[in-house]
């Protein structure tokens, strides 16, 4: 018979000495999750006490990683920092990189950008509500959710030739255009989707699904506004925001008038939970319209990307989309010789996460995945900042080589 | 001496039902939720996957009682779900045999939540607490509705007495009396709870604590702890399908039926009940949080229980 090492020696002591108090660690391997995060919960009875967020559990190195690689090159290992919002990644670099070089996308190619950036939304807001389901229990609507995730992911592939890396942009413009049958394919995947997500949008009235949603993870207007909260989190508090309004980019400028930013006031889990139901048809009319008055041209530039990219000059800038999630930042600066000087990435979760404190003390332990799920993190986005080593009580950042060496040593 | 040979032998047979029970239950919750589903004998696939898993105990554990727990978990609830059927085959029982069957039933979730608790795990403790609560919510309804069988004139607390009467009313009880009508409702919306289904699974909320009082088995032990739920579930919809709806009651010539016809016919009921009270709600409906479970089963099963004793004793 083996026997394995009980993992976390100071748990078993806490838990020896004080039996009112009960540290349970929530992560970072928990069913609940879908990426490790690690929240050391302390707990008396199912009341939350106190919660200790740590971070760093897949730092990927992918900010020191680009900084070794050309622009078009770099463009697609953006793309790798999230498998569900990869297309806000590329636009937001690819803004960037295309305001330090003057470039400018045409009509045509930034309706595209939209309309995949909304099929985006559309099948993020589709999974997080899928996964609110089965963190409270409701298994099926998870499946129907995902179910109706499978229609736009289908589309994508019709439309980019993947599902989920769509490697839909490049510096000026996008790389496939969208040919009228295909119009009509995507009107008619709309409609049924938009049917489902009314289906969803019923289900989510259910009673028992209203009894674990409601004044779940509250999350003040104030403390929204004080945390820098963003996305639908802070829509679910009430607090107005949504770049595609403040700060308009791609095709969004003519479109302002044509989406509503969605907002509720009911601060809690079923807050934001209904932002993203309305979130849904709110896109689905926001891609009918581009699809109508998708402008003639060409989607991208004469000069092929490599000759673009020789001519980006050397320079800095911000850019900023609203990706599913929330506000997502790029800082971008180029060294004029094809390259990058430095990618800092902002992902919305890593705002959102400090929204988690304030919602989960003073909840119940089965309250935890679903306050969680509600603000719909994306650690694998978030971990990109420094490797905090816990046994020294240091914070440092560990080197692409050091990295290297580790993993050859596995 | 015969009926203890015969419970032995029934053994098999129970493990076979319970466990084919259980992969119906799961191949009609998966095409209910549009997928294709694990083939119906799943189970007895992952019962042989289990059991030849390497054995594995924490050392925080105290390691007697761990594993010790779940075989007497899987003895004890295959044995009160082999008792009704061994009576209804051999045609006899012994006074009081209900409620050792319900306290054997009991006994086996008592057993995981101990086994749980003794892992030093602290999810383990979580899932004892939360089962301790669940187990005073739905245990006491289930026995008051048991026990409302023995305040009627004409049935008692022994299992075959009450089908023996069914029988020779040609009706099925909870079509004969109102009262018992109530208690068969009560018993019913006990079951889901007693076989830790959504939305009552809160003892081993998957997505909360990790399976609670499970999580630290695996291998052989895992493969015992699931045998027992498989068998307890059998139980509970075996009891509920004969003892309020004897089914082969109702035919005309209940000699011609034969046993196994009759036995068929039960089984089928307890298939409909298993549906009805286990995977039908686990299909469609979020889980609950433990005060919300709590205060349901209190408000409604205890008060329905109550009720249908009260109807009794007036003789409706």
């Amino acid at each position: 018979m083996r026997m394995y090492m009980a993992n976390e020696s100071d748990d078993a002591k806490e838990v020896k000495v004080d039996y009112t108090r009960l540290r349970i660690p929530f992560g970072p391997v928990h069913p609940a999750l879908k990426e490790p995060i690690s929240l050391r919960v302390t707990v008396r009875k199912e009341e939350i006490l106190d919660v200790d967020i740590r971070l760093g559990h897949v730092h990927r190195g992918i900010e020191a990683l680009a900084e070794n690689r050309n622009l078009v090159q770099a463009l697609y290992l953006v793309e790798r920092i999230c498998g569900i919002c990869p297309h806000s990644h590329t636009t937001c670099f690819t803004q960037a990189i295309e305001e330090i070089g003057g470039i400018k996308p045409s009509e045509r190619a930034l309706y595209l950008r939209t309309l995949i950036f909304e099929l985006e939304r559309i099948h993020s807001h589709l999974l997080i509500l899928g996964l609110i389901g089965y963190d409270i229990g409701f298994e099926t609507l998870f499946m129907f959710c995902w179910h109706v995730r499978e229609d736009v992911l289908d589309l994508f592939e019709e439309i980019t030739g993947n599902r989920v890396h769509h490697a839909m942009n490049t510096i000026g413009g996008v790389r496939w255009d969208l040919p009228p049958h295909l119009i009509e394919k995507v009107n008619a995947s709309l409609k049924k989707i938009e049917k489902s997500a009314k289906y969803i949008n019923n289900v989510f009235q259910d009673k028992t699904v209203e009894e674990r949603l409601c004044e779940v993870g509250v999350l003040s207007y104030n403390e929204a506004q004080e945390l820098c909260i963003v996305g639908p989190t802070a829509r679910g508090s009430g607090v107005s925001m949504d770049v595609r309004r403040d700060y308009p980019y791609a095709a969004y400028k003519e479109l302002k008038d044509r989406f509503s930013v969605v907002l509720r006031d009911g601060a809690d889990a079923y807050a934001r939970t209904a932002v993203r139901i309305s979130e849904l048809f709110e896109s689905i009319n926001l891609i009918c319209t581009i699809l109508d008055e998708l402008p003639n041209g060409s989607i991208s530039m004469e000069e092929s990307v490599l000759k673009l990219m020789r001519e980006i000059p050397e320079g800095e800038t911000v850019s900023m989309v609203e990706a599913p999630r929330g506000e997502l930042l790029h800082f971008v600066k180029t060294n004029g010789k094809e390259g990058l000087r430095r990618l800092k990435v902002r992902t919305p979760t890593l705002a959102n996460i400090l929204g988690l404190k304030p919602m989960l003390i003073g909840g119940e332990i089965a309250d935890i995945p679903v306050t969680l799920a509600s603000i719909d993190p994306c650690i694998g986005c978030a971990n990109r900042i420094t490797v905090v080593d816990e046994d020294q009580e240091e914070v440092r950042v560990i080197g692409l080589e050091t990295l290297r060496r580790r993993g050859r040593k596995r | 001496m015969n009926t203890i040979v015969a419970l032995l032998a029934t053994f098999p047979i129970v493990f076979f039902l319970s466990l084919l029970f259980e992969g119906i239950d799961r191949k009609i919750h998966a095409r209910m939720q549009k997928r294709i589903g694990p083939p119906i004998i799943q189970p007895f696939y992952d019962f042989i996957k289990l059991f030849n898993k390497e054995r594995i105990i924490p050392v925080t554990a105290a390691s007697g009682i761990f594993t010790a727990v779940p075989i007497i978990a899987a003895a004890v609830s295959i044995l009160g779900a082999a008792i009704p059927v061994v009576n209804l085959i051999t045609g006899t029982s012994i006074v009081g045999d209900l409620i050792l069957v319900l306290y054997l039933l009991a006994m086996s979730s008592v057993m995981v939540m101990i086994g749980g608790s003794s892992s030093g795990n602290p999810y383990g403790a979580i899932g004892f607490s939360r089962k301790m609560t669940m187990i005073i919510a739905y245990e006491i309804p289930m026995l008051i509705s048991i026990a409302s069988l023995s305040f009627n004139p004409c049935s008692s607390l022994a299992y075959y007495d009450v089908v023996a009467t069914q029988i020779r009313m040609k009706s099925l009880l909870a079509f004969t009396r109102f009262s018992m009508a109530v208690a068969a409702a009560t018993f019913l919306l006990c079951i889901p709870a007693a076989a830790d289904a959504v939305p009552f699974d809160i003892s081993e909320a998957k997505t909360e604590i990790i399976h609670g009082s499970l999580i630290e088995y695996g291998g052989p032990y895992l493969a015992l702890i699931k045998l027992a739920k498989a068998a307890s579930n059998f139980a509970l919809a075996f009891l509920a399908a004969t003892l309020f709806f004897y089914v082969p009651a109702l035919f005309e010539g209940y000699v011609s039926l034969g046993l196994g016809g009759a036995l068929c016919l039960c089984l089928v009921t307890a298939l409909i009940f298993m549906l009805l009270t286990i995977t039908v709600p686990r299909t469609i409906f979020a889980r609950l949080k433990i005060g919300q479970a709590f205060k349901f089963y209190w408000l409604i099963p205890l008060t329905l229980s109550m009720l249908s004793v009260a109807l009794s004793i007036v003789g409706l």
